[in-house]
């Protein structure tokens, strides 16, 4: 099995299966194209997103639904397109695609960790290629919080 | 805000070195021609927002702080649309 040095847990090994490849990067990251996805345990549903060619790029994932229950992805034809998916169709989430959005932990400017609803990662599982697909009606700083916090307000 | 009704076919002039012209639309989509000196950036604004956020995120990915996000992620099964299978770590 390949190993890769990732920015948070030292060396892991990893499968094949799990790299994905984003043709254009992400922005702010156009250069890293190949991406891991780990699932490590104790940190369920989060997942990280580890560059294979920059230990200090990753990211920290959580699944689209798990972020917001009622979320629902639009892809344009330009993101079917990049994804290799047939125009007029939306894959479906867990089954063709894996959509997960991306995690910034709680800091100065932000009392909640956020997730960014706007920009989700979303992967063809099948063809093991990646995009960043662009939701305008959604958050980029979705405040992440407990069912108790969020029932709170 | 300014507001300005437009025209395809119509431009608009920022300063003396930009030009905006609405050159089709076609429904709810419009397309722009824009002549601009190569020392101004030019890109579609939500590329910028998701560009900050990408920036933001990776920067803010330290071990410490798993745990704290993990207590705001209610596990809900039914909805985890993460694939068995889809990694295999072992530490």
């Amino acid at each position: 099995m390949p190993r890769v040095q990732t920015k948070c847990f030292d060396e892991l090994e990893y499968s094949r299966d799990a790299v994905f490849e984003f043709p254009t990067g992400v922005p702010g990251f156009e250069a890293e194209r190949s991406f891991v996805f780990l699932e490590l345990p104790g940190t369920h549903p989060l997942m990280f997103m580890q560059s294979l060619s920059r230990q200090d790029v990753c990211f920290i994932l959580l699944p689209v639904l798990a972020a917001d229950r009622d979320y629902e992805l639009h892809l344009l034809e330009e993101d079917l397109a990049a994804l290799r998916f047939p125009a007029g169709s939306q894959p479906q989430i867990g089954k063709d695609i894996l959509c997960a959005v991306t995690v910034s932990a709680a800091d100065s400017q932000r009392p909640h960790p956020t997730v960014d609803l706007f920009a989700p990662i979303v992967v063809n599982l099948k063809q093991k290629i990646g995009i960043q697909a662009v939701q305008t009606q959604y958050s980029a700083q979705h405040p992440l919080r407990s069912e108790e916090e969020a029932v709170a307000c | 805000m300014l507001v300005m009704r437009r025209r395809a076919g119509d431009s608009i002039l920022l300063g003396e070195t930009i030009e905006i012209q609405v050159l089709e639309i076609c429904g709810t989509r419009v397309k722009f021609g824009i002549v601009a000196p190569d020392s101004v950036v030019i890109q579609r604004k939500e590329i910028k927002i998701t560009r900050d956020e990408n920036i933001t995120a990776a920067r803010s990915v330290r071990q410490q702080d798993i745990s704290s996000i993990l207590a705001k992620v209610t596990p809900r099964p039914a909805v985890d649309a993460t694939v068995k299978g889809l990694t295999n770590v072992t530490v």
